[in-house]
């Protein structure tokens, strides 16, 4: 029976008390939620280990990325190519490591950028209304009324392709996003009683805005920036894999999944492929938990 | 009602004007002038200046921007979309054409999710705080992190290469007419696109019908000694459906963003690859009218679920 099994667990935290060792709690309340969520702390436990192995390749592998080396070309995996070669001979985990670099650079750097730019509008315009706030919203409902990987493509076919340009591209199609969260919270956070206490004491608006407000608000916004650097991701991948995305010289986690769209390569050279697609899955994964967990332990109305 | 349909009607016409001013503006600045693309290079070099100008007035191309832009959407309202630069087919010619590949695609895929995701939803829901509840959540997640074409590319190593059940890709064969012929071709393509919508359904359907159960009706019916599949299945999922139903509007972003990349995966001849295409040969007018009509989709299906809610649920008409 669950009921008796939770009786059993309060008897224990009872019979800890009134032994006296229990310690007042200290710190983050949410902080301290997040590390009580399993899923959430898996998450942060893969994200970790692909995340510093991607920023210490050089130390995990001795192979380069890009260098063709015509005499071990399409190797299955052993001791010394763990992940095999590809057709030119290049080591395939060491192109998913300084992959991983670029495509996490993409999706996290994106997010950030998108997210400094919607919510420092968002911020402004909501607090203050009026004009701006009209034009910001009607801006923001252009950009998202297209499917987002049609308005990445559109641009792309207009911008040329260049890692720069992919960046820029995921900021402008993002950003809506952020600003229309950012926003709707401060509608609501714009009326408490210690707002109108702040402008009576004459303090200026971007000081009410970005000091005191914007901390309130930032629980759903981090959410939002981890959900957001897993669709970048997946973004990037899709893009990079129809050869639409980062230049092909550079290796991307998109990039090296390029070379299965050839049903040879699907069929007879599964170490191509198959490991770099289970790391990009794994790792959207882990941010998913991550976002997951924020969301449970920073929004209350959200548990179900 | 009328009054709420005008109302919201009214949003969307300025939204798709200042689009597709956007749009135009776009055609405008790309490369490429429409005299160039539409005389074949041989007789151009043989073209005085003067002839260049008498047919740039012809073609109204000296006219002022506006214009330009009123011409065009005149010429867009009665079905004449431009023309493709490869090859100077009528891009309405190609919408026509490849239409109807993606819209069976993309019904396919909705009917999946909603059944797939609304089922495993309502399990979910009737045995929360279970190792189902929480194996499915987890399976949920999973469904939104992989790379749908990924996913694609593994079903069709699993499927077509290895078990050999189902074609790797296409949509048409010689001598297949009915669509119980081609319908080996669809089935990958559709489950692995309904993947992604499917564990977003899942989650909000999961939601949905956690409230509806918690809702003072079911404890009526509970109190009635009615047997608990009834209450379940006929009392609490009916109320969870109407949000579900109405999400499929929304899911339809997604799934032309989706149709695009799985499109290309499976070879699928529909809008999406005939976009990639497009971006792929810089063809401009054709991505922009692309771009551009899925615009209008998804500001139609928003209308259509506006209007729907409104029809359920009074209360958003008035407000």
């Amino acid at each position: 029976m669950a009921n008796s099994a939770l009786n059993r667990k309060f008897d224990r935290i009872r019979a800890l008390e009134e032994a006296g060792e229990l310690k007042p709690l200290t710190g983050s309340r949410a902080l301290r939620k997040m590390m009580n969520n399993r899923l959430a702390m898996v998450g942060v436990v893969i994200f970790l280990i692909i995340l510093l192995s991607a920023i210490f390749a050089p130390l995990l592998t001795a192979h380069s990325p890009t260098k063709i080396d015509l005499r071990s070309m399409l190797q299955s995996p052993s001791g010394e190519h763990w992940f095999g070669t590809d057709k030119t001979g290049r080591d395939v985990f060491a192109r998913v490591l300084y992959g991983g670099r670029v495509s996490i650079l993409v999706g996290l750097g994106s997010a950030l950028l998108a997210a400094l730019i919607g919510v420092g509008v968002g911020c402004y315009t909501g607090y203050k209304g009026g004009i701006l706030d009209v034009i910001a919203l009607r801006v923001s409902e252009i950009f998202m009324s297209f499917p987002q990987i049609i308005l990445v493509l559109l641009l792309v076919s207009i911008a040329g392709q260049s890692l720069a340009n992919l960046i820029v591209i995921f900021v402008l199609t993002g950003w809506g996003g952020m600003y229309r969260l950012a926003r709707a919270r401060m509608l609501s956070l714009r009326e408490e009683e210690y707002v109108q206490a702040l402008r009576s004491f004459g303090i200026s608006t971007p000081m009410i805005c970005y000091k005191h407000i914007l901390p309130n608000a930032l629980g759903p916004i981090m959410v939002n920036i981890t959900l957001t650097t897993a669709m970048f991701i997946l973004a990037e991948a899709g893009l990079s894999f129809l050869g639409l995305g980062v230049p092909l010289n550079i290796p991307t986690w998109g990039n090296i999944l390029n070379v299965a769209k050839d049903l040879r390569v699907l069929q007879n050279n599964w170490w191509m492929w198959l490991p770099v697609g289970m790391v990009i899955s794994l790792f959207v994964l882990s941010v998913n938990f991550i976002g997951d967990g924020l969301r449970d332990s920073t929004d209350p109305s959200q548990q179900g | 009602m009328l009054t709420f349909i005008i109302r919201r009607l009214l949003i969307v016409i300025p939204m798709l004007l200042v689009i597709s001013f956007l749009v135009y503006l776009g055609l405008e600045l790309t490369p490429g002038d429409a005299v160039s693309h539409m005389i074949d290079p041989e007789a151009a070099s043989q073209m005085s200046p003067a002839q260049f100008e008498a047919l740039r007035e012809a073609l109204g191309l000296n006219k002022s921007f506006l214009e330009r832009y009123a011409t065009w959407v005149y010429n867009m309202l009665h079905g004449d979309f431009g023309r493709s630069l490869s090859g100077g087919v009528p891009i309405s010619e190609i919408f026509l054409d490849r239409l109807p590949a993606t819209l069976e695609l993309s019904f396919l895929a909705l009917l999946f999710s909603t059944v797939i995701g609304c089922s495993l939803g309502t399990i979910s829901a009737l045995k929360r705080g279970t190792a189902t509840d929480s194996s499915l959540t987890v399976i949920g997640m999973l469904g939104v992190s992989i790379p749908e074409f990924f996913f694609g590319l593994v079903s069709i190593l699993i499927f077509a290469l290895h078990l050999r059940w189902l074609p790797v890709g296409g949509r048409l064969m010689p001598g297949y007419e009915t669509f119980l012929d081609r319908a080996p071709h669809i089935i990958l393509p559709a489950l692995v696109l309904s993947l992604m919508m499917t564990a977003g359904v899942m989650r909000y359907s999961r939601a949905a019908m956690l409230d509806s159960l918690s809702r003072e009706f079911i404890r009526t019916a509970r109190s009635k000694g009615l047997p608990e599949w009834r209450i379940n299945f006929v009392h609490g999922f009916r109320v969870a459906l109407t949000p579900v139903v109405v999400l499929i509007g929304f899911r339809l972003p997604t799934l032309i963003g989706g149709s695009v990349i799985i499109e290309e995966v499976f070879q699928w001849p529909g809008i999406g690859s005939e976009f990639i295409g497009a971006v792929r040969g810089a063809d401009y007018p054709l991505v922009m009218m692309i771009a551009l009509f899925s615009v209008f989709a998804v500001l139609m299906a928003s209308l259509i679920v506006d209007v729907l809610t409104a029809i359920i649920d009074p209360r958003v008409r008035l407000s």
